[in-house]
């Protein structure tokens, strides 16, 4: 456990994918206590059909695969990992116990999973009534869509998000990256720290109920509202509908860009004291629509810079601008170094994201790699339940608590 | 809750972290100044949806907002740079929970670099993974990047408030750039463990095939198809051929023959309504989800049903506004009020 101010929280941690395990990084970030409750089969079996989306933590799946997976390493930082087999009955008390000892449940499952394990959230409130139930379906747990299977890419679809994500009006585009799951993520978190406060005035657990599709429609929030005032939305490509230029423009160098934006006048003059040819004089109306060459103007004079030149020029000046980055570009990034975001806490020092969440006496040095599958059987068990070193040999022995796949 | 005091300083991210704080029956004061970076939607659709529920005040003198300062609970305040932040007195604000909002945080060498959300979109890393390989990478229309920033800015606020006697200071430090790198599904880690760059595919997830967006009848659907739901796939596709076909047996062979299951795909799905889609997808237990416009998305009865939508009023008219995305204990979502800018400071 990490010191925060969310130390003496105690989460239990059953979500899986993305959503569901980011929101319980940033928690855990925050100092919670959080154990994760994994079925055997929860990393997958013991040997993987094909290499992970994120490569293998060391660069070899090793003698463990289902322990080396980067994507899965990278969001389970700061726990410990209990693996039981819930569709067991003595998996099933054995989880209600942590429940009695908890103050939080995760999970990001389908709104039929828990209450199939017979661990709706009646039951784990009779185990513990000031528990914190969370759950993270794709649609909520109410309405026509309840059963609909999702995935970040397909609620993005359903969000009304591609309206406006695109080239122009007739080549939508899909992110495709899964942009739903964050926003499902950060929203979770929310929900917890509110639900906290909330038992703190009434002594009772809650349940909490975050829908990945309404966090997506959420985010498109002022369109809807301007869609029901008669404006017309669409996808403009990198076009703003007020700043003018803005775009994302070519420079010197294999698929080599660079962003940039006029906030207003002053953004403007900027500008022009950089990049020869372009009318200081030239007012927002002007500028859109001039948008076409103003822009031709930018590109030949971005085109003969490397981005991070360009970038330098812009900023002295101070004109918003970036690079396009790249991931090398990222982790190279001068101001990502100077605060430390990415954090080598992890096996073969592999640098991992940071928190975006920086507060005094939080410290990336106690982070704590990944757990191996059940790696902390013995130690939760005997923290929490009190159960000893016997007792575990036996529940592993019989298949309900588990540290590697079922062969 | 008991009723917190929270003040907003500054733009988007600030007022959605105000908003989730009113919707949760906060007391919040706005500090109205103008923004600087202009919005991607009307303002009377953006103080609908970001600033109802809050008292609003402008011409706030430097010694009055000290003063607010020391009455609130929580200030969340955001600026267009750290120096910016510290331009308001933060440093010396006395409240319970105080969180900076900045570009690029409040320390580093880039601390007070001009940025706008497509700079912080390019600059994270997620501008050069979307868009078509042989064109321009397509940036992120709208605030997705202020108001995921806002929802952890409200929560950084509510945890220190939670942990007042958990040995860490009182002050968050929120920089958008580390944000969006905090949210990478999986740039970073593919390219320090398998050290491959990841590009951009279009609409095409690509390390999953078939995911991709394809045309119907009417409409367009997106089809995400990791290898557990082939199968019925092949059946809500209703090929049930392709099952036995040699170049699509294993995720990597559909990755292989990409072009070819596309072109399968297409074909099969291109005079079909998708409505008949929608319900083929909850049939067959499928990630396919169909292009939803904004008229769709308003006319669900899926969020009437669960009551989603909270009554509010812009530009004269009666609008459905989004509700917060989280519910607790299936409490009703407030109706939102908004109350024009004010000069008086209200009394705390």
């Amino acid at each position: 456990m990490v010191s925060g101010p969310l130390n003496g929280l105690k989460i239990l941690d059953l979500t899986h994918i993305w959503a569901g395990p980011l929101a319980v990084r940033m928690l855990s970030d925050l100092g919670a206590e959080v154990v994760k409750v994994e079925a055997p089969y929860g990393r997958g079996p013991r040997e993987l059909p094909s290499s992970p989306l994120g490569g293998w933590i060391g660069g070899a799946p090793g003698e463990d695969p289902w322990n080396n997976n980067a994507i899965f390493v990278k969001l389970a930082r700061n726990r410990r990992s209990v693996s039981v087999d819930l569709k067991q009955a003595a998996g099933r008390d054995l989880f209600l116990g942590l429940v009695a000892q908890a103050d939080v449940v995760m999970e990001n499952f389908s709104v039929r999973a828990m209450p199939s394990l017979g661990l709706d959230f009646a039951t784990l409130q009779a185990a513990n009534p000031r528990i914190i139930y969370v759950t993270m379906p794709g649609f909520g747990i109410s309405g026509p869509l309840k059963d609909r299977v999702a995935f970040g890419p397909t609620v993005e679809a359903m969000s009304g998000f591609t309206t406006v994500m695109g080239y122009g009006q007739d080549e939508p585009r899909n992110t495709a990256m899964a942009l739903m799951d964050p926003v499902g993520a950060t929203h979770a978190v929310a929900a917890v720290v509110t639900a906290l406060q909330r038992r703190e005035q009434t002594g009772r657990g809650s349940f909490v109920e975050m829908s990945l599709h309404e966090g997506g429609v959420a985010y498109n929030g002022p369109w809807l509202i301007d869609h029901q005032l008669g404006e017309r939305i669409t996808s403009i490509g990198n076009a703003h509908p007020v700043m003018s230029p803005h775009g994302v423009f070519s420079c010197a160098g294999e698929d080599a860009w660079l962003a940039l934006a006029c906030r207003d006048d002053a953004d403007w003059q900027n500008l022009c004291s950089v990049v020869p040819g372009l009318d200081a004089t030239s007012n927002l109306a002007r500028r859109r629509a001039d948008a076409p060459e103003i822009e031709k103007v930018i590109n030949g004079w971005t085109v003969e810079l490397d981005k991070f030149t360009a970038t330098e020029f812009l900023q002295r000046a101070g004109v918003p601008a970036g690079p396009v980055s790249t991931t090398p570009d990222m982790a190279e990034d001068p101001q990502v170094q100077a605060r430390g975001f990415f954090v080598p806490y992890e096996r073969f020092a592999t640098p991992m994201p940071g928190n975006p969440i920086k507060i005094d006496g939080l410290d990336p040095a106690e982070w704590t790699p990944c757990p191996g599958l059940g790696a902390d059987n013995a130690e939760v068990l005997a923290d929490w339940l009190g159960w000893s070193a016997e007792q575990t040999e036996a529940a592993l022995a019989a298949g309900v608590l588990a540290d590697k796949p079922p062969a | 809750m008991a009723v917190l005091k929270v003040l907003e300083l500054g733009d988007y991210a600030a007022g959605y972290a105000g908003r989730l704080f009113a919707h949760q029956g906060a007391d919040v004061v706005r500090v109205e100044t103008p923004a600087r970076e202009p919005a991607w939607a009307s303002a009377a659709a953006m103080t609908l949806y970001l600033h109802a529920n809050k008292r609003r005040v402008v011409d706030v003198s430097p010694v009055v907002m000290a003063q607010l300062a020391a009455q609130a609970d929580v200030v969340i305040c955001e600026g267009a740079t750290a120096s910016a932040v510290q331009a308001t007195g933060f440093d010396e604000f006395t409240a319970r929970a105080k969180v900076a909002v900045t570009p690029y945080g409040m320390t580093g060498p880039k601390r007070d670099w001009a940025a706008t959300n497509n700079v912080l979109l390019a600059a994270g890393g997620y501008t050069f993974i979307m868009g078509d390989p042989d064109r321009a990478p397509l940036s992120l229309p709208g605030h997705y990047l202020d108001f995921q920033v806002g929802a952890l800015a409200y929560a950084a606020a509510m945890a220190v408030l939670s942990g007042e006697d958990a040995p860490a200071g009182n002050t968050a430090d929120i920089g958008k750039l580390e944000t969006l790198m905090s949210m990478s599904q999986f740039t970073t880690v593919r390219y320090h463990c398998a050290g491959e760059i990841r590009t951009r595919h279009g609409s095409d997830y690509h390390f999953v095939t078939p995911s991709e967006l394809f045309r119907c009848a009417d409409g367009w659907v997106y089809v995400n198809i990791v290898a557990t739901f082939w199968d019925a796939f092949a059946l809500f596709l209703d090929r049930p051929e392709v099952l036995l076909d040699a170049r699509f047996t294993t995720n990597d062979l559909r990755m292989e023959n990409r072009d070819a299951l596309h072109a399968i795909i297409a074909e099969a799905l291109i005079d079909i309504p998708v409505a008949e889609l929608g319900m083929r997808a909850a049939e067959c237990r499928v990630p396919v989800g169909v292009v939803h416009t904004f008229d769709d998305v308003l006319g669900l009865e899926h969020l009437r049903t669960r009551g989603f939508w909270v009554r509010g009023r812009a530009a004269g008219q009666d609008v459905d506004v989004p509700g917060v995305p989280f519910r607790i204990d299936g409490v009703e979502r407030p109706d939102l009020g908004v109350t024009s800018a004010d000069r008086e400071v209200p009394a705390w």
